[in-house]
């Protein structure tokens, strides 16, 4: 049985680790309100760009356009997994990652060549790890991606796409749905989904007349060939966004059952201290007694 | 006419980190592709591409500045909507530190140009253009 002063010590280190674990929660938690506030402030920008799209498409066929363009032969897939520069925030990086992985499985399966992507230095080191090869990786602002970040993406993907170095490009990344719930999602980046250029509902043909005639400065279909790119920007910095709000959920819930954990093992801990003192002041009275006992003999 | 009794027309200016400027406005000038577009209330539907550059807003008889990144712009009745990837008020400005950005965008272009990883030369161009964007707008 362990003595009283190994039992102190290791109920001292526990104590330790849950004074971090604590505040991590809260430093976390700090993090997600900010997070979340970013995600209600791009909402605006989205839906009026958005909006603008559908009614430039509507001005103009969209065809010709190379962001647009859906290949019937895939050859290649790029897989673009966004995870985080950090751990300790429970399954939040493993469960993109292993989505990803099992994407590239499928791909390949189909003959299909895959080219990774990464955003996030836990996403990169797990992927050099298994030995991958990564044709490009961004990380150091997962914390707090700006929409710099997103546009040298977008940038970077549309590249590859159009150079036909790749025929399609996916995302996994962590969809936030509440500070306990993430879900791991697959969206479909390039081409930029036909549906993006359709509006949600119907919208009858009176209230589209209503709207009036746009005068176009330039050409509707130079202003949609540069909504596009924008449109997957702002995609992409959606996802950032939204992955970022999940990692400081995910690690908010992880830290708070460390520090509950913690609490139960310094509860344990204590309980087993006081019984091993109980039991050595006990033994004490014992020799005690024994030797007076044996003096009066 | 009076600027007193101008007719006014809703304005939103929006970037991805939320609105720039959301109210009444009596005029506005945009830096159009291909240049400047005045605007006053009841004017024709448009919508119309956006370089960097300065957006200038009228209101309650005083102009409002702001330096302004790439994007769109859309008229429509008494309503119009300026959508750009970023947008900061001319006396938000902080000269000393545009010039810095300035350096340090230099400085990752030269990285990004001699090759280096994880440096994104498209990015360091994007950040250069601001920051000089930002130090014109201010010295107005």
């Amino acid at each position: 049985m362990a003595t009283v002063q190994e039992i102190k010590r290791r109920v001292g280190s526990v104590k330790n680790t849950r004074k971090i674990t604590k505040a991590m929660e809260l430093v976390a938690a700090a993090k997600l309100r900010r997070a979340e506030a970013r995600i209600a402030a791009l909402r605006p920008y989205a839906d009026r760009m958005r909006e603008l799209m559908i009614g430039t498409a509507r001005a103009t066929p969209a065809r010709g356009f190379p962001l647009l363009e859906s290949r019937d032969e895939v050859r290649a897939v790029a897989i673009l997994p966004l995870t985080g520069d950090r751990g300790l925030a429970g399954g939040f990086n493993a469960q993109v990652i292993r989505r990803a992985l099992s994407l590239e499985h499928d791909a390949r399966g189909e003959g299909q060549d895959v080219r990774w992507l990464v955003a996030g230095k836990k996403g990169r080191s797990t992927l050099r790890f298994r030995r991958y090869e990564i044709a490009d990786a961004w990380v150091d602002f997962t914390d707090r991606p700006a929409y710099s970040d997103a546009s040298a993406i977008a940038n970077a993907v549309a590249e590859l796409f159009m150079s036909r170095e790749v025929d399609r490009v996916v995302m996994v990344y962590n969809q936030y749905v509440s500070p306990l719930t993430q879900r791991v999602t697959v969206e479909d980046v390039l081409p930029i989904p036909r549906t993006a250029l359709e509006d949600d509902e119907e919208r009858s043909s009176y209230e589209i007349a209503l709207e009036g005639d746009f005068i176009y400065e330039p050409e509707p279909e130079i202003i949609l060939g540069r909504l596009l790119p924008t449109y997957l920007e702002t995609s992409i910095y959606r996802a950032l966004l939204e992955s970022a709000a999940s990692e400081h959920g995910a690690r908010m819930t992880a830290m708070r059952n460390a520090t509950k954990n913690a609490g139960e093992l310094i509860d344990r801990l204590t309980l087993e201290m006081n019984r091993a003192r109980q039991a050595e002041i006990t033994q004490e009275i014992l020799e005690v007694v024994a030797g007076a006992d044996a003096l009066t003999q | 006419m009076a600027d007193g009794e101008a007719r006014t027309f809703s304005l939103s200016v929006v970037t991805p980190e939320g609105a720039a400027y959301e109210g009444e406005a009596e005029r506005l000038v945009v830096p159009g592709a291909s240049g400047e577009i005045g605007v006053l209330a009841r004017h024709a539907p448009l919508v119309a591409m956006l370089k960097a550059g300065e957006i200038r807003i009228r209101s309650g008889g005083e102009w409002q500045s702001f330096a302004a990144g790439p994007g769109y712009f859309k008229v429509q009745r008494d309503r119009a909507i300026v959508l750009v990837d970023d947008a900061v008020r001319a006396e938000e400005i902080d000269v000393e530190q545009a010039r810095r950005e300035v350096e340090e965008a230099r400085a990752l272009l030269e990285r990004a140009e001699s090759g280096e990883e994880g440096v994104d030369r498209w990015q360091a161009e994007q950040r250069l253009r601001h920051a000089e964007n930002k130090i014109a707008v201010s010295g107005r």
